[in-house]
């Protein structure tokens, strides 16, 4: 069900990203939510769950933005391995301080893929902006913490509802590693 | 003696009625008298009289005026919260109304540009609205709301009544990708009309495009008009594409470096019209 629910808010994220917050052609200052909405994949789901939220939020994304297809799920693959590599070494919950590991990953990310993209394909690309990317990772990340939050409240929501993943997953015997899980 | 005793204040009785009676009749008769036979002027006592209890009448009067403005103004109070929501109501309407208004004169006139285009051209065309936009930072593209059912193929032209936008990049039955002129991936076979040098168009990713090929030896001024060359058949030929904005003659190399500003707006680009023509790319 959550898996479901996330898929609706990837892709409804990716439409107002690619209409409202894109008043022109070459508008700079639109947030990219659905990197936010990868980060918080990377640091509270699972990796299933998470690349099955993924695969069709990046498609979505290929199909509304740039000429070379394929890109964004690369991205995003990238972008949420690193994250999730974080998340494991720095084992911080609170969104404060993972926030802005998400604005350090994505200028990462971006300058790779950027780098290799520009080997690979020198006249297909932008050139590259110091300061339109750094007004990308200051708006993701002051839009980052509301999203995060509904994103945790839409969470905490799907872990409640009946139908919820866990209640369908099989659980180990082992009683005292289950509560370790829990805990 | 009781009779007469009675008789005698009867009299007297009588007489003090007639004495009453007189005392108020005869001053009528003589203000009658005064007024319809004398000068009907104030004497000195009127005057005294009128100038003394004027300004006390004059007060009185304004006191009530002013008592009755107030008394009016206050009842009104409690109407004047439900005039005044009318009124922000009724003001918002016509703001909504006068910003309709604004919106449909934007779009008559866009509208109308479109289909001076139209009908200049030959070619069949497809009216397409611009439904999103690339949100990357690397690329510039749009998404409009037209596709295979429509007749859109890949690498149609797409153009607004300004001029070349770009070419269709990718088609779903229902809706297609455009890549723009601006786009750094775009490459448009172009002339320069006034000499009719040939060149191509390439995207610089901002609102400009550079125009490349064209050697040092030829002479391109600002201003001159940069049109479709036709050639690969992409393009028809002769659209308008831009105007050059710079040139810049470098020491080294062949070529003169070119900047053109395309005619397209693609700030306020809404609407466009792809030409249905056979293009290279189109599968059948």
């Amino acid at each position: 069900m959550s898996v479901f629910v996330f898929i609706l808010i990837g892709l409804l994220l990716v439409v107002l990203q690619t209409t409202v917050f894109m008043i022109n052609p070459v508008w700079p200052a639109a947030p990219d939510m659905f990197y936010i909405l990868v980060a918080f994949l990377a640091y509270r789901f699972d990796l299933i769950r998470s690349l099955l939220i993924i695969l069709p939020v990046s498609v979505a994304m290929d199909v509304f933005s740039g000429v070379i297809m394929g890109i964004y799920p690369a991205i995003c693959l990238v972008s949420f391995a690193l994250l999730k590599g974080m998340a494991i070494r720095i084992p911080v919950r609170e969104s404060i301080y993972q926030v802005p590991f998400v604005g350090v990953s994505y200028l990462l990310v971006n300058k790779g893929v950027y780098l290799i993209l520009s080997f690979l394909a020198p006249d297909v690309l932008v050139p590259w902006s110091w300061p339109l990317m750094l007004l990308r990772v200051i708006l993701l990340i002051l839009v980052a913490f509301p999203l995060f939050s509904l994103f945790e409240f839409f969470d905490s929501r799907m872990q409640r509802s009946p139908i919820s993943f866990k209640m369908l997953r099989v659980r180990s015997g082992n009683a005292f590693r289950r509560e370790e899980k829990e805990r | 003696m009781r009779k007469k005793g009675n008789g005698k204040r009867n009299g007297s009785g009588r007489s003090l009625k007639i004495i009453l009676l007189s005392g108020i009749l005869l001053p009528l008769v003589l203000i009658f008298l005064v007024s319809t036979l004398g000068s009907q002027k104030f004497g000195t006592l009127h005057r005294l009289v009128a100038e003394v209890t004027g300004p006390v009448q004059l007060a009185v009067a304004r006191g009530i005026d002013s008592f009755n403005t107030f008394r009016k103004d206050y009842l009104q109070l409690f109407t004047i919260r439900d005039e005044n929501k009318r009124l922000w109501k009724e003001l918002q309407e016509c703001r909504d109304a006068a910003n309709r208004n604004r919106e449909a004169l934007a779009t008559n006139t866009r509208l109308r540009k479109l289909l001076q285009f139209k009908e200049s051209t030959d070619l069949p065309t497809v009216a397409a609205r611009i439904v999103g936009k690339d949100p990357s930072l690397w690329f510039r593209s749009v998404v409009i709301d037209r596709g295979e059912n429509d007749g859109v193929a890949k690498g149609m032209p797409v153009m607004s009544g300004d001029g070349v936008v770009g070419q269709v990049f990718a088609v779903s039955p229902n809706f297609a990708k455009v890549l723009l002129a601006i786009s750094p991936s775009s490459a448009i076979d172009v002339l320069l009309q006034k000499s009719r040098v040939r060149g191509i168009l390439k995207g610089a990713g901002s609102l400009t495009c550079k125009l490349d090929y064209v050697l040092k030896t030829v002479d391109v001024q600002e201003g001159d008009q940069v049109v479709t060359a036709g050639y690969g058949g992409l393009f028809p030929t002769g659209m308008p594409v831009g105007v050059v904005s710079r040139v810049v003659k470098q020491r080294r190399g062949m070529f003169l470096e070119i900047e053109v500003t395309p005619t397209v707006d693609f700030l306020t680009l809404e609407d466009v019209l792809v030409i249905q023509q056979e293009t290279p790319f189109a599968v059948h």
